[in-house]
């Protein structure tokens, strides 16, 4: 099992299986993040798709010293702010109309899916940051290498962003607890 | 990891994601038609061993040719007896006669007979001896 430097080096010596290795490992991963990113599905599989190609075109410039973990969400994330945004503030209609890619997940789900919740109540970046450190596992300082912010930013970010959702994700829990108990009344 | 982590872990894992192939397909033709960029002069290309071996003998050489040079010359030039070397350890001082400036010798030019001088001379000795007690007096 070769690590993920292994194989950027392996690619970058000419073997031609090396990457395909590596967009293998990085697909659905970046896939899913893109699709919390993007307006569409289609956007975020072109996303996808732009970042193995700038990835790989560009694998030469990739620093060691830091996780390609790092480097490639670094390139999703500038490729996903290239594309149309959509208006994440607006009304929870426009999140659950049928071009949000998210709407599929929301379908198998009794409550909300937390992410949804965080894409309503955070800013782009903060909303990256949460994401690169609970569902990656990336360190403060490799996002904010990947978000090319300081490490004290990173951290001010990641803490008002987790109070933020968990202060709305227990107000959402005691008001279904209220609804049941007034059903239950 | 607490609850509220690990339900925004599972949260994520509940987005489906899963690449269709023709997004597979997509992304494989279009890697095949991209090329990397190799920045210049990122990876410089390591000297070959032959020419790190010749440089090497190259400057030893030049080195022992210096060296011997020197002595060659060292040699012709301080031809010392080698009983000389053999009883001088120590350096001998020098003749103080050898090595006293040269003075401006000039002789006396002398227009009188001697007597005459040797008056002449007498009395500016008594001169300066009053001279001197003059001074003496007047310091005293």
């Amino acid at each position: 099992m070769f690590t993920d430097e292994q194989l950027v080096e392996a690619s970058l010596d000419g073997s031609a299986g090396a990457f395909d290795e590596i967009v293998g490992r990085y697909q659905e991963r970046l896939l899913r993040f893109l699709l919390t990113r993007s307006s569409s599905r289609a956007d975020a599989e072109d996303a996808v798709q732009d970042t193995f190609i700038n990835a790989y075109r560009y694998l030469a410039s990739y620093d060691s010293r830091w996780r390609f973990s790092t480097w490639i969400y670094r390139i999703a994330i500038r490729n996903a702010a290239r594309q149309r945004r959509p208006e994440w503030h607006d009304s929870d209609v426009e999140l659950v109309d049928d071009s949000d890619p998210l709407k599929e997940c929301m379908a198998h789900s009794e409550r909300e899916n937390v992410w949804l919740a965080a894409k309503r109540l955070l800013s782009n970046d903060s909303y990256d940051a949460m994401w690169l450190r609970y569902v990656e596992d990336l360190s403060v300082k490799e996002i904010s290498s990947a978000l090319e912010k300081s490490a004290s930013w990173t951290k001010v970010t990641l803490l008002r962003g987790r109070r933020k959702l968990s202060t709305e994700l227990a107000g959402t829990t005691t008001a279904a607890e209220q609804r049941q108990s007034y059903g239950r009344i | 990891m607490d609850e509220f982590e690990k339900r925004l872990k599972r949260d994520a894992d509940a987005i489906l994601a899963e690449a269709s192939p023709e997004l597979r397909a997509r992304i494989h033709a279009s890697l095949q038609s991209t090329s990397q960029v190799r920045p210049a002069g990122k990876k410089a290309e390591p000297a070959p061993a032959n020419l790190w071996w010749a440089s090497s003998l190259t400057g030893l050489a030049a080195a022992i040719m210096v060296i011997v040079l020197i002595n060659w010359n060292r040699a012709d030039s301080v031809p010392v007896p080698a009983e000389t070397i053999a009883d001088v350890t120590v350096p001998a001082d020098p003749d103080p006669l050898l090595t006293a400036p040269m003075l401006d010798i000039r002789t006396a030019d002398f227009t009188s007979p001697l007597e005459d001088e040797l008056v002449k001379l007498q009395s500016d000795i008594e001169k300066a001896r009053e001279s001197v007690k003059k001074d003496l007096d007047f310091t005293f």
